[in-house]
């Protein structure tokens, strides 16, 4: 079966989409790709692209992120050139967590380690609440 | 092309995507999405006023945002949510409402469910086109020459002959065979205003048999029932400057349209159940053995709170016509029972998607059953117009609109 | 390996980081794919084709809009064949497959009340969250066979 995935860098890795697609052409797997502005769209049978994805990730391991994708690369049903502009809905879910990815490969590089986290704000007591009323208001 | 901006939630994932984009092209428009950014989104409470639960909504939201911005991005705006969603009903009204304050770009509201075909939005899509495409032909006032006008109908077919801004012909038959009920009332038309086929310089055909009958007698003009309903609305009611809203009540389906200086702004088609048309008034009438030209005056004595009836359904509708009966209620009550029903029906489902502003003009066959307008009149508060040759309003609206065309 | 569904189900961070860890992330473009790419319609659907909304009444009634019955006739059969769940908190900006909150309000009903593992997360905002967030779905991931 044919199977599309995208390739997403995170804005800190070292590694460029074009990298990725260069790996690619270079590669014995008969997969097609698409440079996009966060990375590449790939696709092709899916024993390939798994072995690919192996390939791919150790280029970078931390800062390589894979996501799939329902519609083949440039189907005119969802390219948005073909369809009267706009980014198709689930895109913003990929910009926005594509803008945590420098964090998780962060963690992920840290090997363990981790970090104490801020305790979370808590409402203010109601009883210090009536407290500082009184005061800011006598 | 024509660019048509779709605000939506849910018709992906309700299989319609196509059907939209279907018919759109049959109307020679396109479907385009203005860009917005992430940060667009995420903000939408400052900049529209609120953000929901549904992402979806969020960015038609902000889509809507985008256009009033940049009002160049489209020429017409469809709002769609999903049927039966209160979310999106509450956040459908408010795009609409935001479109139609900030920016003069014609809007349509639609909610859709998955048997939503392209047939369905063919005529809305149509109107909404031809509001963007013919404007100079729509800012026409008044009728020049000699034409004939005809209004096929799902119940009945109309026609007028039209001389230099005056109705002087009116024909007006069952809709039987469409062509042969068309070739009828135009005869009828002829033969009272005096007047032979040939002498006519042209015909405006609209209503559901447009096409059939255009194509049958070389109509120089095949146009939808919204723009030339309320075209020949505020001609007849002298309303041509200025808002007005027109309020059609029809044999098959209702039509709410809020117009400005005689060009539709926004407009509402449908009824969920013929309990919401011309022919439950049609059925009452036959129940109370009465003609359904005497079912208004009768009406008119009676008082609707004697009788609890709601045509929301039309079987449900007869049932509490016959049960009123047999409870011994007296016939003008049951009447205008039948009467403000109806038109409860199309104040709850279509008024509340247009901007109601005066005056208030209601045409078609339904408009002279005396007892609908006066419901329509207590419900909104307002009066009621209803304009001289008012069931003639479609087939008046079309021979106007094609005298306009002899001129280019 | 565990078939893991996550929540929202179309994360990227989330599917990436189950199946780097050796599992299999259950995710929606799957179902999406097997539709728009199916040989056998003559017309491929954008996502779903009007029988969709139908099969969705498996799980929800045909009162609830089309739009949730079509998201549920792709995302319900995943949680059917789910094995565990990483849930991770409304961030606010969920739009086309998880752009409907009443879908997404019947999805993390259906899949807490499976009786499945479920890790309850919040997406990070800064290092340390990030770090425990990782760490989290690591430990998780590690707890199922």
């Amino acid at each position: 079966m044919l199977v599309t995935k995208y390739v997403i860098t995170s804005s800190e890795s070292n590694i460029l989409p074009s990298d990725i697609a260069m790996k690619i052409y270079g590669s014995k797997y008969d997969v097609t790709v698409k440079e996009t502005c966060f990375g590449v769209v790939i696709n092709g049978e899916e024993d390939a692209i798994n072995a690919l994805i192996k390939e791919i990730r150790a280029l970078d391991p931390a800062g390589i992120f894979i996501k799939d994708r329902g519609f083949p690369p440039g189907d005119p049903r969802r390219c948005r050139g073909r369809r009267g502009g706009g980014a198709r809905p689930g895109f913003y879910m990929i910009e926005a967590e594509s803008k945590m990815l420098p964090m998780i490969t962060r963690a992920m590089a840290s090997e363990g380690e981790v970090l104490a986290i801020a305790e979370k704000k808590k409402p203010l007591a109601i009883k210090r609440l009536e407290e500082i009323i009184h005061e800011d208001l006598s | 092309m024509i660019r048509i901006a779709q605000l939506s939630c849910g018709s992906e994932y309700s299989g319609i995507q196509q059907e939209i984009e279907r018919a759109a092209q049959t109307v020679g428009a396109k479907i385009v999405y203005p860009e917005v950014s992430l940060d667009d989104i995420l903000n939408v409470e400052n900049t529209f006023g609120v953000s929901v639960a549904s992402g979806d909504l969020n960015l038609a939201m902000a889509r809507a945002v985008r256009i009033v911005q940049n009002p160049d991005l489209a020429d017409a705006v469809i709002v769609m949510t999903c049927f039966r969603c209160a979310e999106a009903a509450i956040i459908r009204s408010e795009i609409r409402k935001y479109i139609h304050q900030h920016s003069k770009i014609p809007v349509l509201s639609y909610s859709f469910t998955e048997r939503t075909t392209a047939e369905t939005l063919l005529t809305r899509m149509e109107a909404l086109v031809t509001t963007v495409k013919f404007r100079g032909l729509l800012a026409r006032e008044r009728q020049k020459g000699l034409t004939a006008g005809i209004d096929s109908g799902s119940t009945t077919t109309k026609s007028v002959v039209m001389r230099d801004n005056e109705v002087i012909g009116t024909g007006w038959v069952p809709t039987n065979e469409v062509l042969k009920s068309a070739e009828d009332a135009l005869e009828a038309a002829l033969k009272t205003a005096g007047v032979a086929k040939e002498d006519i310089s042209a015909i405006g055909v609209t209503g559901y048999g447009r096409f059939l009958v255009g194509k049958h007698i070389n109509a120089k003009l095949i146009q939808e029932e919204i723009t030339v309903n309320s075209k020949g609305a505020v001609f007849l009611a002298d309303a041509q400057k200025g808002p007005a809203t027109v309020i059609d009540i029809g044999g098959m389906d209702n039509k709410a349209i809020s117009v400005q200086d005689g060009i539709p702004g926004g407009f509402t088609m449908g009824g969920i159940c013929a309990g919401a048309s011309g022919r439950f008034l049609e059925l009452t009438a036959k129940r109370l053995g009465v003609d359904i030209t005497e079912l208004g005056k009768l009406a008119l004595k009676g008082d609707y709170r004697n009788v609890a009836m709601n045509s929301y359904c039309i079987v449900f509708g007869t049932q509490s016509l016959v049960n009123s009966l047999a409870l011994g209620c007296k016939p003008e009550d049951v009447a205008m029972a039948a009467c403000h029903s109806v038109a409860e029906q199309v104040y709850e489902q279509q008024l509340q998607e247009v901007e109601v502003k005066e005056p208030v003009i209601m045409v078609g066959g339904t408009s002279l059953i005396e007892g609908l307008p006066k419901a329509m009149e207590e419900l909104l508060h307002v009066k009621v117009r209803v304009p001289k040759y008012a069931q003639y309003i479609g087939a008046v609206g079309a021979a106007l609109l094609v005298s306009g065309l002899l001129e280019d | 390996m565990a078939k893991v569904i996550v929540y929202p189900p179309t994360s990227m961070i989330l599917s990436d980081l189950v199946e780097r860890m050796g599992h299999k992330a259950l995710v929606v473009p799957q179902a999406v794919r097997n539709l728009v790419t199916a040989n056998e319609i003559d017309s491929p659907p954008l996502n779903v084709t009007p029988e969709e909304p139908k099969k969705g009444l498996r799980y929800a009634a045909v009162d609830v809009p089309s739009g949730v019955r079509g998201r549920m006739s792709l995302i319900g059969p995943i949680i059917e064949e789910a094995e565990a769940a990483i849930i991770v908190g409304d961030p606010g900006w969920l739009t086309g497959c998880a752009g409907c909150s009443r879908t997404n309000e019947l999805v993390r009903l259906l899949i807490r009340t499976k009786g499945i593992p479920v890790l309850d997360l919040s997406y990070p905002t800064n290092d340390p969250e990030a770090r425990a967030f990782v760490q989290k779905i690591k430990t998780f991931l590690e707890g199922l066979k």
